[in-house]
């Protein structure tokens, strides 16, 4: 284990490439990203703050912290950032490195929980199946979550790749370990 | 390397030392090499054995003394040079130090001083080339040094004396534009009793500094500092004023250069018009969107671009007076009033200084030396699309600001928006600048302290406003600025760091909402707002790009002209006569505009005053008994310095166009193009004693070197053979099972 920066570059550059990580440095904290971020309106996510705790190495600090998970993605401070840091891979590429650390946000595992039973992270409720009828569709799309066998292929990569253990997964309840089936302790 | 570096302690060398040279004995007539190493005080020494490299050079051919010093540049180091030259013992200098660029000038002025010619002295570069990049390599840059030494060695001994010629210096200059820069250049020269040919693309003189109110940190009126000086250059007898004139063509070389001016026609006869507007109250066209006031008005197709335009003259603006643009005006026909039987309302109101006849007039000039002052644009500030320029009318550019604050401004100074005083203004800094997302990664320069101005402004207009500058850094740093940025702060003037992320509307109101994040606070705020200026950048002027490439100038990565130094020749370019100044060659402030206008006169000044300049003599020469007049060497000349002379049917070269580039000689089919100073023998007597290796271990060392990047190339194919390998294989395999 290096810097957290290093670990950055090295987790991060294998899907991104280490000039894409390397622009982690040249932040300016000039917070154009807090002040186009959606999330942050909302929640104490502080973009330019994570990537300011990162040069200064504050790895537990940033994996114990809700803020990581609170971005949703959505590219808005990737495209203003004036220095052309490359702020939500920074951001995935924390969140790749907590998860392995075994940090992750129950709402975030409870995301791989709906895959492993549905084989989607938003799979279809009562209210979209109650629409796909009412429109003179089948109720349920021709995906994973229909068809039992294609399920079973998904939930082999997630065995075979150890997500779940990952994300603590338990194959009796179908749930994270501890919980009950409605997702609660 | 390790034990290499220790073996090698260059506290113990002495700072300087002396070697005879093998042919100490040669007669006087035969090439004497004296060999100067220099330490650079310890910038080679410290990777560079110097006394090593000092012996090495002692024993190499025609060398008579071997020499090592702390500074070679210095007085003693040069008087070394002296000594053995006035002792007659050298007649052949060479130099170990650093690049030519650096102090081929100075050891040139060294060798002629002592009667030497310059051109016999020579220089290897053991500092760019040697000690600073193989930092960490002693041993492998002591060699390297010695072999640059050995290599400049043999050339010297091959060397020519060159003259170097003079021509003379047409006493006139070329100023193209007249902003703050080049007026402030032009004057210089005219006060200097030169002539200058001041060319001015728009109506009026001023630049954009006409259309400022005040300046930052004085705070004084930018017309009443600029009107006078416009006056000053609008009547001076030296000063050949074309405004309204664009430069259409432009070659030759220092001294001579040849100029072809493009006088677009006004309409007006500048003699007779008396400033009355009596034509504007008559033209129909009233909605053309006045440039001055950055379209924060309109104007008519006559116009005056401001009160105080020099010249103080109307001009017809052909792209929407209706009679030159569709042929009629009214009852008007263009061909009718040529004819002198129809007139438009302007024709009507004018009492005679208006004429339609007038016609694009070419003037040719000749002149010494060229000024480039051609100013800037401001960033377009819609490529910040999430700022809503252009969208929201509450959103501004700092230009617009200035024309709403300018007496002279579409309000007469009043800030208003919307027809309301504003109570919440926002300054937004860094717009299209130091972002690398709308390719602008430089800092404008300006923009900090005239945010500080304009919101100095808004307090002073209006106490009552809440004025809040958003910024990622301040910068403050000229002379009284920080002073005057604390001063705007106490006034109540808030500063908000952390740059704005969007600006948007709520459905129903006028004002808009700003919304960012105060990142001392780590705070996300929306802050509504009024008025909303963005603090736009300095980005090339976009309309120079033939006189850019007419006289072969460079841009930099930001598109700003290049200088021929960044640190030690600012306002100089590559080519001789030819100076750059203002915010053409990068953002600046007036006084820095100002002492670049006047550092170009002073450049220009040495060569008229001179009346003469130096020509290069280490250019093209053409041995006219083997030259068959192919002109192959006309096509690769950059300079056009190549002519066939029809006559003897040969070539023949300009030697004050000529730069010495060798391109000709590298065509010429016959040998006929040769390079003085760098003949063919000189230098292939220079790669020969280059590539000649001398140490046989270290030729043993390279051997085995190359054989193992062979080694692990041919590895590297091997694997990709077999995995092709593979694949074929399976195929081979196939092929008999299916049968």
């Amino acid at each position: 284990m290096g810097t957290l920066y290093e670990d950055m570059v090295a987790c991060g550059g294998e899907i991104f490439g280490d000039e894409h990580i390397e622009t982690l440095r040249e932040c300016v904290q000039c917070g154009k990203c807090t002040a186009s971020c959606p999330s942050g309106r909302n929640t104490a996510l502080r973009t330019r703050k994570l990537f300011q705790m990162a040069l200064t190495d504050m790895r537990e600090e940033i994996f114990n912290s809700p803020e990581l998970w609170f971005c949703s993605t959505c590219y808005t401070c990737y495209e203003r950032c004036p220095k052309g840091v490359k702020t939500t891979d920074l951001i995935r590429t924390m969140r790749n490195l907590a998860a392995k650390e075994g940090h992750m946000s129950v709402p975030h595992r409870m995301i791989g929980v709906y895959v492993m039973k549905t084989g989607h992270a938003v799979p279809l409720g009562p209210a979209q199946k109650e629409l796909r009828k009412a429109v003179g569709l089948d109720e349920m799309a021709p995906t994973a979550q229909k068809y039992k066998d294609q399920l079973e292929q998904v939930q082999t990569i997630f065995r075979t790749t150890g997500y779940d253990a990952m994300i603590d997964f338990d194959w009796d309840t179908m749930n994270l370990k501890g919980m009950d089936k409605g997702g609660k302790k | 390397m390790g034990d290499l570096e220790e073996e090698y302690d260059y506290t113990k060398i002495p700072p300087t030392g002396s070697v005879e040279g093998i042919a100490a004995g040669a007669p006087e007539d035969s090439p004497r090499i004296g060999v100067y190493v220099c330490h650079c005080g310890i910038n080679i020494k410290m990777v560079v054995d110097v006394g090593d490299v000092t012996r090495y050079a002692a024993s190499l051919p025609n060398v008579v003394v071997a020499r090592h010093y702390i500074f070679m540049c210095s007085d003693p180091g040069q008087d070394l040079i002296r000594k053995d030259l006035a002792e007659g013992r050298v007649n052949r200098v060479i130099v170990a130090s650093c690049s030519p660029r650096m102090h081929e000038p100075t050891f040139r002025k060294t060798c002629s001083d002592s009667g030497l010619n310059p051109f016999y002295y020579e220089m290897a570069n053991i500092r760019e080339h040697c000690s600073w990049p193989h930092g960490d390599f002693h041993k492998e840059a002591t060699e390297k040094a010695k072999e640059l030494v050995r290599s400049a060695v043999a050339r010297s001994a091959l060397l020519e004396p060159l003259e170097e010629k003079l021509v003379d210096v047409k006493p006139e200059v070329l100023v193209i534009g007249g902003g703050v820069t080049g007026m402030y250049a032009a004057l210089d020269i005219a006060n200097g009793g030169y002539k200058v040919h001041l060319v001015e693309k728009k109506p009026s003189i001023g630049g954009h500094v006409a259309q400022l109110s005040r300046t930052f940190p004085t705070l004084e009126r930018a017309a009443s500092l600029l009107t006078p000086r416009m006056i000053e250059v609008g009547a001076h007898p030296n000063i050949d004023l074309m405004t309204y004139s664009e430069v259409e063509e432009i070659g030759g070389y220092i001294g001579n250069f040849d100029v072809k001016v493009k006088r677009k026609p006004r309409y007006i006869d500048t003699e007779k018009c008396k400033d009355c507007e009596k034509c504007v109250a008559a033209c129909p066209v009233t909605d053309v969107p006045d440039e001055f006031n950055e379209g924060l008005s309109t104007r008519s197709a006559i116009y005056i671009p401001f009160p105080f335009a020099v010249p103080p003259v109307y001009t017809v603006d052909a792209e929407h007076c209706l009679l030159l643009k569709e042929g009629k005006c009214g009852d008007a026909t263009l061909d009718g009033v040529k004819e002198g039987k129809e007139a438009p309302p302007c024709l009507e109101a004018c009492p005679g200084a208006i004429d339609f006849g007038q016609k694009e007039e070419i003037e040719e000039l000749t002149v010494g030396t060229v000024i480039v002052a051609t100013g800037y644009d401001i960033v377009e500030p819609t490529v910040s699309a999430e700022y809503k320029y252009g969208v929201y009318p509450n959103v501004i550019t700092a230009l617009e600001f200035e024309r709403l604050t300018s007496p002279s401004g579409p309000t007469g100074g009043k800030i208003v928006v919307n027809g309301k005083e504003p109570k919440d203004v926002v300054f937004i800094s860094c717009v299209g600048s130091r972002n690398k997302q709308v390719g602008n990664e430089y800092c404008s320069r300006v923009c900090c302290m005239y945010i500080a101005k304009q919101a100095h402004q808004v307090k002073e207009q209006l106490p009552d406003a809440n004025v809040i500058v958003t910024f990622q850094d301040v910068r403050a740093f000229g002379k009284g600025f920080e002073e005057f940025y604390g001063d705007v702060k106490k006034e109540g003037v808030f500063y908000m760091r952390g740059l704005p992320g969007e600006i948007y509307k709520k459905p129903g109101r006028d004002r808009v909402v700003v919304r960012g994040e105060n990142t001392l606070l780590g705070e996300p705020y929306e802050q509504e707002a009024d008025l909303v200026v963005l603090g736009v950048g300095l980005a090339p002027n976009k309309g120079v790009e033939s006189i850019i490439s007419m006289l072969k100038l460079s841009t930099s990565v930001d598109g700003f002209l290049m200088e021929a130094h960044p640190k030690l020749r600012p306002v100089d370019t590559a080519t001789d006569g030819i100076f750059i100044a203002g915010c053409c060659a990068s953002p600046k402030d007036i006084t820095d505009s100002i002492a670049q206008g006047k550092a170009t006169a002073s450049g220009s000044l040495l060569y008229l005053v001179q009346g003469r300049a130096v020509i290069e003599p280490a250019i093209s020469q053409i041995n006219e008994e083997i030259c068959i007049g192919c002109a192959r060497c006309v096509d690769v000349c950059p300079y056009g310095a190549l002519e066939l002379d029809e006559v003897r049917h040969v070539m023949t070269v300009n030697e004050a166009v000529c730069k010495g580039c060798g391109g000709c000689n590298s065509v010429c089919p016959s040998g006929a193009a040769t390079m003085k100073h760098y003949r063919d023998r000189q230098v292939y007597a220079q790669i020969e004693a280059l590539t000649e290796i001398t140490d046989v271990g270290m030729l043993a060392e390279l051997e085995s070197a190359a054989a193992a990047v062979a080694a692990e190339a041919s590895a590297g194919a091997t694997d990709t053979g077999s995995e092709t390998g593979e694949g074929e294989g399976t195929e081979t395999e196939a092929v008999p099972s299916a049968g």
